[in-house]
């Protein structure tokens, strides 16, 4: 057994670990003599190039100045500044789309920007791209856009449609089966037209809009009605769209020429640049209404860090200058075709010459500006629901607009409101307090005991306490500050002030029938997973248990899901779930002949997608564990037994059962818990809970209600539940299984 | 052919049968990787597809032997090609072989500090009777237990007033103490298959209690620190949500981090990603597949070793 080589290897790591401790230390300790300026923005991959050429450019005219840019996706980008500017750090500028004004400027995150520039400043932009909110200025725009169009194949399409009805008739003339086995090859139109945002222009082409002026949502309408009725007719009636697409699917399709038009942003021009023959148009008018759609048209730009003062806000307003000057822009009109949000720089002959920006300029005329309150994600939020029910066939037209209404007015209460301290505050401070008092006088004897044998066990003590210092220290302050949390108001509206309020949270969880109904999917999808990990595992592991052929290596094969990196398999998963092209459902069809099965629109199939994910996941885990366990049984036991004439299966439920249950349980538990709370595969395959976020599980509804509706206290509040509800099934379990025997 | 035989080879069959439908997703990234026109989506089934662009100056395809090209679709483009162009980009045109670079170091942190950190509490767990023994051990347990998503915000908080902000320090904390828990449980299970009577001997002969320990039962105890150190190099190697709130500095990402920043959210550079994919994965699967017989006699979750 002993290995000299592994074991040297070891001690040699332990000096090598010190060693680069001592370097970091070093390499942090140089300052730096520049000032840097940090942005963090969102942008697509090419034009994160062009913006480093322009900083590259800005540093080269002033040497004291250094600017360094972070990439973060949209999403990523809002959660991670809000925490940054929270615990009163960040960067000292922020690029993103303008709905990230409404949140950041309630939360008290970012400065108002007219207390900076002169209005001569803001003068020399297009309305849209100074965005204001509540009688202030916090953002200014580079570009403008981020709308919808309909792009069309020239090789197919030889005149767009000018309107609906034009376009279901060229749709149905280019939906055609080309090969002949029965099944549809090209489509006439393919769209995300499950996402809300690529279904909204059709709201306003049916003559009506998401929201009011003043903020409030406007979803129960008869142009809510009639669009829903619309899209599902394009679907059902006419045929012209797949049955299911997402955008990477619609993006593949109108690539390959899978796909003769396609709605999509002015963002994607760029991907089909010499791969398609295209050209750009407006969404069809709506023949019915003879009302243009109207795509969401907003403007992307800086804002600037509340924390920012002094000297380093006078440098940081002339980065700004800069990045939205007029020859920022023309570059970015130039080669990135990107609409500019200076009156001046629209008028350049870069722009007016320019045939894609011109083309695309016409939807913008039609367009809407994008609402920045915050409220508007509870309005996108709701209507995701609701509209993937009525594509999914679940609802009526009628009845999912009426109660995407109530929901977005329910979750704008819930977002927007500021729970005030309850009578039970008064005992949390007492009564907390007074328990650890009367807890450590309980204990008292066991913690001076503690420190008397402290002495007489050093060794042991010594052994053992830097890992549960570090335990501890990772996770007891994260703990206690999320019991605070929980207990407290903090949301949306109390970002920078909030205070504890009592037991109001855990209250409303308790009482929602929607928690016990997270909860009863979450023990489903942690017995089914835990069951078939088990099963899988241990089926496998006694059949790969004998002389075989070439035994290590399908032993190690079947290792391998476990060793890749999860969001990177399960984002694979995803795909091969895909209706149409997915390969599961091409394979079922080569092999089986079945038709496809709608995996990610429908909420069983969804789910079950999930489920199917983490069972291939974990079931390597449970394989080797039962296989370590398998080897430790003496064939002596199984011989004796067949001595006695004993059958096959007589012998695994007398021999191997019993002797693999030792080593199985625990690692039963810890499979439960991980299971519990996996919120990377239902995340990632239903793509956070679609369809109509029935697909959720309990980490991830506490995941979306904290992080997406800004909810944190109640989010604070859920995961402590969560908490308790695995810490009651871990002692029983434990108990009932006396697992402790053989573990502790 | 006797029974045993074709029982032995149906088992075999149906083995790799399983085997192939397991590696399948692992085999589809890969493909994916290989192509040039940065789709995701695609509704062939070939592992590598056949396509004009392999072509050589002759006509001569490089993967369809020479065959003629199929306009499938009738639309007068060709279907996707494949190579190994995004692998090339991923090396020289972006940040890949910095981010390898990180990763590794804050790998080797991770693993060393927990094979260290591990080792030792695993065998004061296993070998000694001390007072808070029981509830030190189910704490462990205990910290798997609270969903880690709501530990985000707390910890930024934490991390950031410590000033461990766009530090390694941090991440290497933070990391090591997260694999620790199943790690020391699992050194314990190993340690207390060892027959207590090798260190008593030991001691006999004079050892102190940290010789005995250093000397005799940790050589022995090869295997186990073997899985401890893939479940450290694991938690490091593949984790992106804590770095994603740590890091906040472009030349201080870990891999999986890198990889994200090909994604945005309605456009994602597929070739560059997947590529990537297939490169992080590489070191771990090979990890795991020259560590496999560790991972079976190491792996012992309390069971009772002869």
């Amino acid at each position: 057994m002993y290995r000299p080589g592994l074991f040297d290897f070891m001690k040699s790591g332990l000096r090598i670990l010190f060693a680069c401790f001592l370097v970091i230390a070093a390499l942090t300790a140089v300052a730096d003599a520049k000032t840097r300026i940090h942005i963090w923005h969102q942008m697509l991959y090419e034009n994160r190039k062009a913006l480093r050429e322009m900083c590259d450019r800005y540093e080269a005219r002033h040497p004291d100045i250094e600017i360094s840019l972070l990439y973060r996706e949209t999403e990523e980008l809002r959660s991670n500044y809000q925490s940054a500017a929270m615990g009163g750090s960040g960067p000292e500028l922020i690029y993103g789309p303008s709905d990230q004004v409404g949140p950041f400027s309630t939360m008290g995150i970012i400065k108002p920007l007219d207390d900076i520039f002169k209005p001569e400043f803001f003068a020399r932009f297009v309305d849209n791209a100074v965005v204001r909110y509540k009688g202030r200025i916090w953002m200014i725009g580079d570009v403008m856009g981020n709308h919808l169009m309909l792009l069309y194949n020239r090789n197919l399409v030889k005149s767009p449609p000018e309107n609906t009805d034009e376009m279901i008739r060229i749709g149905q003339e280019l939906t055609r089966d080309l090969n002949g086995d029965g099944k549809i090859d090209q489509y006439g139109l393919v769209w995300n037209f499950t996402e809300p945002f690529f279904f909204a222009p059709w709201v306003g082409g049916f003559g009506s809009w998401l929201i009011t002026d003043d903020g409030q949502p406007n979803l129960d309408t008869e142009a809510m009605v009639s669009a829903f009725t619309f899209i599902k007719s394009l679907r059902d009636k006419y045929k012209i769209i797949p049955k299911e697409s997402d955008y990477e699917i619609a993006n593949a399709m109108f690539k390959t020429g899978a796909a003769a038009m396609i709605i999509n942003g002015d963002w994607s021009l760029g991907d089909y640049e010499g791969v398609v023959d295209f050209g750009i148009t407006r969404i069809p008018k709506v023949s019915a209404t003879g009302l243009w759609p109207t795509p969401m048209v907003s403007t992307k730009g800086y804002s600037i860090n509340v924390n920012v003062t002094g000297d380093l806000l006078d440098k940081c307003a002339d980065v700004i200058r800069y990045l939205t000057s007029d020859e920022v822009q023309y570059y970015y009109a130039s080669k990135l075709n990107m609409q500019p949000s200076s009156i001046a720089a629209l008028k350049s002959s870069a722009v007016t010459e320019n045939e894609e920006l011109r083309e695309s300029a016409k939807s913008i005329e039609v367009g809407r500006p994008m609402p920045v309150q915050p409220e508007m994600r509870a309005i996108w939020d709701a209507l995701r629901t609701q509209y993937q029910a009525v594509l999914g066939g679940e609802k009526s037209p009628e009845e999912a607009a009426r109660l995407s209404q109530l929901n977005a007015e329910k979750q704008i209460r819930d977002m927007n409101d500021i729970l005030d301290p309850g009578p039970s505050v008064i005992l949390i401070k007492w009564i907390l307090p007074l328990l650890l008092i009367i807890l450590t006088a309980f204990y008292r004897k066991q913690i001076v005991l503690f420190f008397r044998e402290f002495h007489q066990q050093k060794f042991a003590y010594y052994m053992l306490l830097p890992a549960v210092i570090g335990i501890f220290s990772v996770v007891i302050f994260p703990f206690l500050f999320n019991i605070m949390l929980s207990l407290s108001n903090f949301s949306l509206r109390t970002f920078q002030n909030w205070q504890l309020v009592g037991f109001q949270h855990y209250r409303e969880v308790l009482t929602e029938a929607r928690f016990y109904g997270i909860l009863l999917k979450t023990i489903i999808w942690t017995v089914v997973n835990i069951v078939f990990h088990v099963t899988l595992g241990v089926f496998l592991a006694v059949l790969i248990n004998r002389t075989l052929p070439a035994k290590k290596t399908l032993r190690t094969l079947m290792i391998i899901p476990w060793a890749l990196p999860q969001y990177i398999t399960a984002l694979t998963w995803r795909g091969m779930f895909n209706q149409e092209y997915g390969s599961i459902n091409l394979i079922l069809g080569r092999l089986f002949h079945l038709s496809p099965i709608q995996w990610l629109s429908q909420p069983f199939e969804a789910f079950s997608a999930c489920i199917i994910t983490n069972i291939w996941l974990g079931f390597p885990f449970m394989m080797v564990i039962a296989l370590g366990g398998l080897q430790s049984i003496p064939r002596e036991l199984y011989e004796a037994a067949r001595v006695d004439g004993a059958s096959r299966f007589q012998q695994f439920r007398k021999i191997t059962v019993p002797m693999l249950k030792p080593v199985m349980i625990p690692a039963i538990v810890l499979g439960i818990v991980w299971t519990f709370n996996n919120i990377n595969v239902v995340w990632l395959v239903s793509n956070a809970g679609e369809p109509s976020d029935q697909t959720h599980i309990l980490v991830s509804y506490v995941y979306k209600a904290a992080f997406n509706l800004y909810r944190y206290g109640y989010g604070a509040a859920l995961s402590m539940v969560i908490f308790l509800i695995l810490l009651i099934f871990g002692i029983f379990f434990m108990k009932k299984t006396k697992a402790t025997g053989t573990v502790l | 052919m006797n029974k045993h035989k074709i029982e032995t080879w149906s088992i075999f069959l149906f083995l790799t049968f399983f085997t192939l439908l397991t590696i399948y997703p692992a085999i589809r990234i890969i493909s994916i990787s290989l192509r040039t026109d940065n789709a995701f989506q695609t509704k062939s089934l070939a592992f590598i597809e056949r396509s004009e662009s392999f072509r050589d100056e002759n006509g001569n395809g490089v993967w369809d032997k020479g065959e003629p090209f199929d306009d499938d679709n009738h639309n007068g483009r060709r279907d996707a090609g494949s190579g190994f162009k995004a692998y090339f980009e991923l090396f020289t045109k972006t940040d890949f072989p910095r981010w390898a670079w990180n990763s590794f170091f804050v790998t080797l942190m991770v693993t060393l500090t927990g094979v260290l950190l591990a080792s030792t509490s695993g065998y004061a767990l296993s070998r000694f009777q001390f007072r808070g023994k029981q509830f030190t051990m189910l704490s462990l347990l205990t910290t798997q237990m609270f969903p880690a998503t709501m530990l985000l915000l707390p910890f930024f908080i934490l991390l950031s007033k410590l000033g461990l902000i766009n530090s390694y320090l941090g991440l290497i904390i933070i990391y090591s103490s997260t694999a620790l828990p199943f790690c020391i449980w699992q050194m314990k299970g190993y340690y207390d298959t060892i027959p207590v009577s090798l260190e008593e001997s030991a001691r006999l002969d004079g050892c102190s209690r940290f010789t005995a320990f250093y000397r005799i039962i940790l050589p022995l105890s090869s295997p186990a620190l073997v899985i401890t150190a893939l479940f450290s190099f694991m938690a490091s190697w593949n984790e992106y949500v804590v770095a994603n709130i740590i890091l906040q500095d472009p030349d201080l990402y870990t891999l999986p981090l890198g990889l994200k920043s090909f994604q945005a959210s309605l456009s994602t550079q597929w070739g560059l990603y997947s590529a990537g994919a297939v490169v992080v994965s590489i070191p771990v699967t090979i990890l795991f597949i020259s560590l496999a017989k560790y991972l079976v006699s190491g792996l012992t979750m309390g069971s009772v070793k002869g």
